[in-house]
């Protein structure tokens, strides 16, 4: 009995939480909506699992890496967390991949000097408060 | 079965999905006809790209090291024989599906509030 593979999933799947909650990805972005969107993801795949063990196309292996905690015949307790870890790592690379190349072409923007018109520009907004507008 | 054969269900699956997530999409978009709101899909399509592209390799990795350590075994027969390292192919309609099922099924849920997002930006334009 080993809990290796499942230590190494909870710590990935800690850092997926890390950087939703810094960047607003998912679960910091709508946490009702990302749970449900989650919870459809981990039920699809498990289905798709429990097929494939049916079907013969793939099984657990024989490994000291895991509890042996089997949740249906051939379906390690792991799998959940692994596709938790899939959904959530999707979710967030979609969402940050489309941060990263925003963040990119406003930098891109603003050195050459043209206002995108997508975020506060420097200088705008706060100082129209202060009574110097 | 094969294993190809059950991802074709399930892909099927998944690609009904993303079509109703598309349509709703179109509704909305109709809906705001006047605004900008929803706008391109330009953005979203090369942020996907981006995000396949890194899931991709990613896939091709962890699997490597899944079966390389021996957490799964695959039966030969039902298997198509194409690899990646000792990936068998068939396992990237995984992280396939995952990038399209999910982003439908979030596109879907925020259905009610962000369609009638986008009919009172449309009928505020339209003022």
């Amino acid at each position: 009995m080993g809990f290796a593979y499942l230590v190494v999933l909870l710590i990935s799947i800690v850092g997926m939480a890390t950087l939703d909650r810094r960047f607003g990805l998912f679960f910091w972005r709508d946490g009702w909506r990302a749970f449900v969107t989650l919870l459809v993801g981990v039920v699809f795949f498990l289905i798709w699992d429990i097929v494939g063990i049916d079907a013969g196309v793939f099984f657990r292996g024989e490994t000291s890496f895991m509890t042996g905690v089997q949740l249906a015949p051939e379906l390690p307790l792991e799998e959940v967390f692994f596709l938790v870890l899939l959904c959530w790592l999707t979710m967030n690379l979609l969402a940050g991949s489309r941060l990263v190349l925003d963040a990119r072409a406003e930098r891109r923007a603003a050195s050459a000097g043209i206002s995108t018109g997508a975020g506060p520009s420097p200088g705008a907004g706060p100082s129209t408060r202060d009574g110097r507008a | 079965m094969t294993y190809w054969a059950i991802n074709a269900v399930f892909l099927g699956l998944v690609a009904v999905t993303a079509g109703a997530a598309l349509l709703l999409r179109w509704v909305r978009a109709r809906a705001a006809r006047t605004s900008s709101a929803p706008g391109s899909l330009g953005p979203v399509v090369r942020a996907a790209g981006l995000a396949t592209a890194v899931l991709l390799v990613m896939t091709a990795v962890f699997d490597n090291v899944m079966i390389g350590v021996g957490l799964v075994g695959y039966d030969e027969s039902r298997i198509s024989g194409a690899f990646v390292g000792i990936a068998p192919l068939e396992d990237f309609a995984y992280a396939v599906a995952a990038l399209v099922l999910l982003p439908s099924v979030w596109t879907l849920l925020g259905s009610r509030r962000e369609t009638e997002a986008a009919k009172a930006a449309g009928a505020r334009e339209a003022r």
